[in-house]
């Protein structure tokens, strides 16, 4: 049984452009513990996002890789039903980007993962889901946003809905991408205390991120060079 | 829950859904309107058809049909059939009473000779003649109050059914509607002589006809002067334009069919001269027409009269009284309508199938236009599709939103068109006479007016920096400019020619059958242009349809 909530042995993963192969990984090998907190630092194209990615199950590596093991089971070959769930519940994704709905409130972007784990039951469990989105938007300072679509956001207010949107299944782990890449020292600080309130309530996090100073706040800092993780 | 609640937002937030409607709507009706004015015409083809010859037609036609009473007593014994009616089939030369002066114009014509009475039974005769007095009070209502049938009574109607002019009890002769080039077409449809006196039905005409010997030999022609007593409109045109009406005993006198003496040529003249007689030369028909009971068909039919024909000729055979002998039947005739006027069917149709051909790519296209919008709206989502699928939103979850989507639309852009559609047929008419018109001076004025507040618009858009607002509106002005042009320059021409088409009205009853189907399909290719996108994007991993451009 491994000590690691997450665990990534030898990431492999080429991008193919035409012919030309490009490694973007090389055998990454990257671990969490339980109610961690890691920092990913690297310069940029090194392949921050696409390590974050495949720890998140959002992309496949290549088929020559270590694997990837959740709470010490493997996950890189779930069926699909179970990646979904794994996506849902295990974790939970902040986006470089913010990735959120255009269509839809801001309420219900933060709401999707919980209508998605809903299913035809969504009626009976909207209100309690309701009830924990509001309140983590309302910490977030969004609560006068919440009908407001994501266009008519600034971009750190979007960012804090995609987070809001991360935690609402109340995964074991956030993995963020810069989630504070967009916002003013403050505005980050502010996020980067909330995240680290939840982080002392037992959420392990990896977090993406430029900034030394962010880099600072989490338990311990590895660096991606030339494709692998350098402790 | 939530593929339901993204579709409905889809749905409704956005103006993309309702040019897709807009876009499924137009599809449809085009088909629909196609369809239904083609099988419209074909369902007016074969209703004259029936109307005009019977089920099924006996004809035997240069020496006759012999005996044609006693056949007809055969077939109406039939439990298939209705009625039987005796006619002579030939053409002839009709001498008009116009112009003025001593050279008046000849037509050529077919010439029916018909008893009355049956022949109304088989053919609902008085359906088709057209001087009558209006059926009921609406139907006086929709009439213009100028046409003349509003001022007739039901004698015109009875001297046409009954070929006589009742003043004088002399025979008389119906004309199809457009033998006499006097009568005019009005645009909704009835007919006035071009000059009042021109009303035929007050005419005499004078008919020739071209007996015709047992041995196929042209006799002496005979001529006949007939006062016109009606005239009739089958509505195909081609008949129309041809075919004159005379009783058959009229028709029978002339052509020298009517009954006789038979004289025996190869015996010894009797001491006084004449020659002896043989028997009786009994009076012929070229042509039976015979009516099925309801829901007989004509193939029905046309097997009994087969059989009645055979046993009719074996009586005829075995009478000792009769000299003259019916034709063998091998040697008739006996066709159902459908191949009777194989002539006037068979190009329909060839059109018809040419039709077909061209339907399924009209289809085809409407189905590929329909396919691609969506195809486009869905590829716009595949971002949306890839934030959903990394929430852990599955891959069926993501099929049934864009299902639901294309089937929303589909199904109401479905309706909007089979709507659309059947507004268009059912005013097809009135459409067709306006554009028919010179367009009146209001809707040219008019349309200049907007073009001249667009364009202003447009200048207002310029001034105030709007490059939207501006190019719609001198898009606008430019357009309404070009049609006002073009409505002044219009000059009406009726597109639907009857002497080209066989009708003188386009149909305008909706196909239900087609418009159902072409619903179903812009359903199904909606569904399936909406949900093969989606299924392209939910089956690639998350990243790399967010990473969609
Ligand atoms: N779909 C793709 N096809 C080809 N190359 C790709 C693709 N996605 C990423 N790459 C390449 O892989 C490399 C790593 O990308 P990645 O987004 O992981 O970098 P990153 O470390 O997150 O950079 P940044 O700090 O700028 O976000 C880059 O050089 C990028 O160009
Ligand atoms: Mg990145």
């Amino acid at each position: 049984m491994s000590k690691f909530l997450l665990e990534a042995k030898e990431l492999r993963k080429t991008y193919h452009l035409g012919r030309v192969k490009v490694p973007v990984l090389r055998g990454a090998s990257f671990t969490l513990e339980q109610g961690e907190w890691v920092a990913i630092l690297g310069s940029s194209g090194s392949g921050k996002s696409t390590l974050l990615h495949l720890l998140g199950l959002l992309d496949e590596c290549d088929a020559d890789s270590g694997g990837v093991w959740f709470d010490g089971k493997p996950v890189a070959d779930l069926k699909f039903s179970a990646r979904n769930a794994y996506r849902n519940q295990s974790v939970g994704f902040v986006f470089q980007f913010y990735h959120l709905l255009p269509e839809l409130s801001v309420l219900e972007n933060a709401l999707l993962p919980n209508m998605v784990n809903a299913g035809m039951h969504w009626f009976s469990k909207r209100a309690q889901a309701q009830q924990h989105a509001t309140e983590l938007l309302d910490a977030f300072g969004l609560s006068h946003r919440l009908t407001h679509r994501p266009a008519e956001l600034s971009g750190g207010e979007r960012q804090r809905v995609a987070i809001a949107r991360a935690l609402a299944n109340q995964p074991r782990v956030l993995l963020a991408d810069e989630p504070t890449g967009n916002l003013d020292t403050r505005t980050g600080g502010e996020i980067l205390d909330l995240i680290a309130e939840k982080h002392r309530k037992g959420l392990s996090i990896a977090m993406v991120t430029h900034d030394p100073a962010v880099a600072a706040r989490a338990d311990r800092v590895v660096k991606l060079v030339d494709g692998c993780v350098a402790h | 829950m939530y593929p339901v609640q993204l579709a409905n937002r889809y749905l409704t937030s956005r103006i993309i859904p309702l040019i897709a409607v807009a876009a499924v709507a137009l599809c449809v009706a085009l088909v629909v309107i196609v369809v239904s004015v083609m099988s419209g015409f074909l369902d007016m083809l074969r209703a004259s058809g029936r109307t005009l010859m019977g089920d099924v037609v006996i004809s035997y036609p240069i020496r006759g049909i012999p005996w044609y009473e006693q056949l007809i007593d055969t077939i109406e014994k039939l439990p298939e059939a209705q009625a039987a009616t005796p006619l002579i089939d030939t053409y002839g030369l009709v001498r008009m009473p116009y112009p003025e002066g001593s050279e008046k114009e000849v037509v050529t014509a077919n010439v029916w000779g018909v008893e009355p009475q049956s022949f109304n039974r088989v053919t609902d005769f008085s359906k088709a003649l057209y001087w009558k007095p209006p059926a009921s009070p609406e139907a006086a209502a929709s009439m213009s109050p100028d046409d003349l049938r509003l001022k007739l009574s039901d004698k015109i109607l009875n001297d046409g059914l009954n070929l006589v002019k009742s003043d004088t009890g002399e025979p008389g002769l119906v004309l199809g509607m457009h033998v006499s080039i006097a009568n005019e077409r009005m645009r909704n449809g009835s007919y006035r002589p071009r000059y009042p006196q021109w009303f035929m039905p007050k005419q005499y005409v004078t008919l020739t006809l071209v007996p015709i010997s047992a041995k196929g030999t042209i006799a002496e022609p005979r001529e006949r002067v007939f006062p016109v007593v009606n005239e009739f409109k089958s509505g195909v045109y081609q008949i129309d334009k041809n075919r004159v009406m005379i009783s058959l005993a009229e028709a029978q006198k002339l052509l020298r069919m009517d009954a006789g003496t038979l004289y025996d040529m190869q015996a010894p003249p009797n001491a006084d001269g004449s020659l002896p007689v043989l028997g009786t030369s009994p009076a012929k028909v070229s042509k039976i027409l015979v009516r099925a009971k309801p829901g007989v068909t004509p193939d029905q039919l046309q097997t009994a009269v087969f059989a009645a024909y055979e046993k009719f000729a074996y009586e005829v055979a075995a009478d000792q009284s009769k000299v003259v002998k019916a034709p063998r039947v091998d040697n008739m005739s006996i066709l159902t309508w459908e191949q009777h006027l194989r002539d006037l069917i068979a190009p329909v149709e060839k059109e018809r199938e040419m039709m077909r051909i061209l339907f399924s790519i009209v289809y085809l296209v409407c189905a590929g236009l329909v396919l691609s919008i969506f195809w486009a709206i869905v590829q716009e989502k595949t971002r949306d599709v890839g934030i959903l699928r990394s929430v852990g939103a599955s891959r069926f979850g993501i099929l049934w939103i864009f299902l639901q989507y294309g089937l929303v639309i589909g199904a109401i852009g479905g309706l909007f068109g089979v709507g659309l559609g059947w507004l268009v047929i059912h005013n097809i008419n009135f459409i067709h006479e306006t554009i028919g018109q010179d367009a009146p001076a209001w809707s040219y004025i008019a349309s200049f007016i907007i073009a001249g507040i667009s364009f202003a618009m447009s200048v207002r858009g310029v001034t105030t920096g709007v490059l939207l607002s501006t190019l719609l509106w001198s898009v606008l002005g430019f357009t309404l400019a070009i049609v006002g042009a073009g409505l002044i320059m219009h000059r009406g021409t009726l597109i639907w020619d009857p002497s080209v088409y066989y009708f003188a009205t386009i149909p305008d009853q909706v196909d239900w059958f087609t418009a159902i189907i072409t619903w179903c399909g812009a359903v199904i290719f909606s569904v399936l242009g909406a949900s093969i996108p989606a299924a392209k994007a939910a089956d690639i991993h998350p990243v790399r349809a967010l990473r969609y451009e």
